[in-house]
């Protein structure tokens, strides 16, 4: 005995069942669909030891999501922009949680993102014919940090105006081409209402393409090139595995476990959002974010005529070495015990990385300063 | 199989989760470079200057800095803050040697009335309820926005445009103290001169001086006991018929405080003076519901910043800078 909603809603499968075939044919999605469902991948897909790829792409899909979100509130100019955000993130029905996972997702995504190129290239999977693969993805790990910098001003808050003087003062110092990339950011020689203009128009609409084209692109080079093998020679023969429903249903685990994970550090910790930004209160010293550590020091480091080192030279070669990497080291070698000198030069520029933030840890963080409000 | 996946995947997730929110930790405070006030949260809201619930407050030593005739001098506030799932309350101690709370009372010598010297101790809070632009960095600085020419002393607490809109909680030891309250009043752009406005309803003081200003028109109602012994309250005051009943010497209140109502009744007071110190708590609604009243929100940090005055007028006081008020969770 049936009761009457199953009934119905046996009836509306009926329905579909027939009609399905002639739906899709005017969609034109019959093809797709039919390529979509005999798409197979190989077992080890989004398992424990291949799912930081995975991740990536479900904080990218919680950063577009709550990006969205953000903006229906979001007004781009100074004083309503942080009015905006406050109102946002305080009196509208999950705001807070919305505003921290966008908060949380970023950073995480940057640590996600590192462990994952540091997984490709231990296994070297950024070798031949995977190069662009890798090269794409080296490309996406570089645009994350503009797509913070841009988005760190948006709140018009304190820490995000000031960190976006410092940054564009320090692009300002590049010789020849600095002081006019500076400009065409800030619309001016300092951080107004045009930049934050071109700072959300980066953010929201600029980047992000950028960011889905490059995805696109990392899509169609695993598409085409698939994953690397298992370096374990007896694993070779990798049972397929369909992409629906057994992928899908692993990738949604990945996206729920992610979204109520993020959602619950958000509630308890939200995300900060500091006092209104005050271009007149010079007293301000912003802290350094802890991906931002390595690369300030340098900028300390390095002054006057020699401050295009930390600013440029070491930064862009560092970047230039990781997309020119499969390039460089061309041999067919996977197994790391016979790579040790690309390792022990990758750990090298690590340690100092490491021994930098460290430093810069140090001196932001721990150092006692004097503080600069001593009365009016 | 896809078991053993999942919970791997899993662990996995969540390895990277944990760590990933340990190594940002020290970046989640944000940046908060100025002194902040913790209210922490209560069960049952204090009643009194000595309530336990006090004891859950962290205090803060607010540094307060003397202006214009106090210019060189400081004071500090030891501040603190609890909150109830509806209500907010501030506890303020602060040194002064004098209790004032005369303003300027009227002394009959014999043959005529004169007025005293002397005003009252108050201290003062101001909130946003709309922002202030920079308030949260310079504080009641900001508030002396006045038209074109005008005296500063004329448009003292003004605010900018009228999308900015301050609150401001003013405790008067002899104007607000006698009906255990605080006056409630708001800050917008200037007029023709203060920015300063009375909250919806009744309360304040009244000047107790004939019309050619020169002996009081009020005493204490004798068929009515003062309920404030030593303050002459509006509610309890008759008109002087006869000036021959007073001796050389008899003292009458100058300002006579009124029974508050309304949006400007909102915020209660408790105070004592003992031991050459000030102790005033205030309460008030997280939120009242009024246009003239800041909206508390727990998840929210709010910027304040306090003026104590030392039985001196509004441009004599001691400042203090933009503070930040949080709510514990």
């Amino acid at each position: 005995m049936t009761s009457k909603p199953a009934a119905r809603g046996f009836a509306l499968k009926a329905t579909w069942n027939q009609h399905r075939g002639k739906v899709l044919e005017q969609l034109a999605l019959e093809g797709i669909l039919a390529r979509l469902r005999a798409w197979q991948a190989p077992s080890d897909v989004l398992t424990w030891t291949r799912f930081l790829g995975s991740l990536s792409l479900v904080l990218v899909l919680l950063l577009f999501a709550s990006g969205v979100f953000m903006a229906f509130y979001y007004t781009p100019t100074p004083g309503a922009g942080y009015d905006s955000v406050q109102y946002a993130q305080y009196h509208v029905v999950f705001g807070d949680v919305v505003r921290g996972t966008h908060h949380y997702a970023w950073n995480l995504l940057l640590v996600v993102l590192g462990l994952h190129m540091a997984r490709n290239f231990l296994v070297a999977s950024y070798k031949a014919p995977r190069q662009f693969l890798w090269v794409s993805g080296v490309v996406v790990l570089h645009l994350m940090p503009i797509l913070i910098i841009t988005g760190d001003l948006l709140p018009w808050d304190q820490k995000g105006y000031w960190t976006t003087q410092v940054r564009t003062s320090i692009i300002a110092s590049v010789p020849i081409v600095g002081d006019f990339m500076a400009r065409l950011l800030r619309g001016g020689p300092r951080v107004g209402v045009i930049a934050l203009t071109r700072f959300y128009a980066l953010h929201l609409l600029v980047l992000p393409g950028l960011l889905v084209f490059l995805l696109a692109a990392h899509f169609h080079f695993l598409w085409y090139r698939g994953l690397s093998e298992p370096r374990d020679k007896n694993r070779t023969i990798r049972q397929p595995i369909p992409m629906f429903p057994t992928l899908l249903r692993r990738f949604l685990l990945l996206f729920i476990l992610s979204t109520v994970v993020l959602g619950l550090v958000a509630r308890q910790w939200p995300a900060p959002l500091g006092d209104p930004a005050d271009p007149t209160d010079s007293n301000f010293i912003p802290k350094p974010e802890w991906w931002v550590l390595s690369l300030n020091q340098l900028v300390t480091m390095f002054t006057g005529p020699f401050s295009v080192i930390g600013t440029v030279l070491i930064p862009g070669g560092l970047a230039a070495l990781l997309v020119a990497l499969p390039f460089i080291d061309r041999s067919p070698e996977r197994d790391p015990a016979r790579r040790l000198q690309t390792l022990l030069i990758a750990a090298a520029i690590l340690l100092v990385l490491a021994t930098l933030s460290a430093v810069g840890y140090y001196e932001h963080f721990m150092k006692p300063v004097i503080p600069p409000r001593i009365g009016r | 199989m896809v078991r053993r996946n999942g919970v791997t995947l899993v662990v996995a997730l969540v390895v990277v989760l944990v760590s990933s929110m340990v190594i940002m930790a020290p970046w989640k405070a944000g940046a908060a470079d100025k002194q902040t006030v913790k209210a922490a949260f209560v069960d049952q809201a204090p009643t009194a200057l000595d309530d336990p619930a006090w004891q859950k407050a962290k205090v803060a030593e607010v540094p307060f800095e003397g202006k214009e005739k106090f210019k060189g001098k400081k004071v500090n506030v030891s501040t603190k803050a609890v909150y109830t799932k509806d209500s907010v309350h501030f506890l303020l101690r602060w040194k002064d040697a004098t209790r004032s709370v005369t303003k300027g009372a009227w002394q009959y010598d014999g043959t005529k009335w004169s007025r005293l010297k002397g005003d009252e101790d108050r201290i003062a809070l101001a909130f946003e309820i709309d922002r202030i632009n920079n308030f949260a960095t310079k504080g009641c600085t900001v508030l002396c926005h006045g038209p074109v020419g005008a005296p500063a002393k004329e448009f003292k607490l003004a605010t900018a445009n009228t999308a900015e809109k301050g609150d401001l909680w003013h405790w008067k030891a002899a104007r607000s103290a006698p009906y255990n309250s605080a006056d409630d009043s708001w800050v917008t752009v200037a007029g023709e001169k203060t920015g300063r406005k009375n909250d919806a309803g009744g309360g304040g003081d009244v000047e107790n001086q004939t019309e050619d200003k020169s002996k009081p028109l009020y005493m204490q109602d004798p068929a009515k006991k003062a309920s404030v012994p030593g303050f002459l309250l509006f509610e309890e005051a008759i008109k002087i018929t006869d000036y021959s009943i007073f001796k050389a010497g008899d003292t009458i209140s100058y300002r006579m405080p009124k029974k508050p109502s309304g949006s400007r009744g909102d915020i209660m007071a408790v105070s004592r003076y003992s031991d050459g110190e000030w102790t005033v708590m205030l309460s008030r609604k997280l939120d009242t519901g009024n246009e003239d009243d800041v909206a508390f929100t727990p998840k929210q940090r709010y910027s304040f910043a306090m003026a104590v005055f030392d039985d001196s007028g509004d441009e004599h006081s001691y400042d203090s800078e933009a503070l930040s008020l949080e709510f514990d969770k």
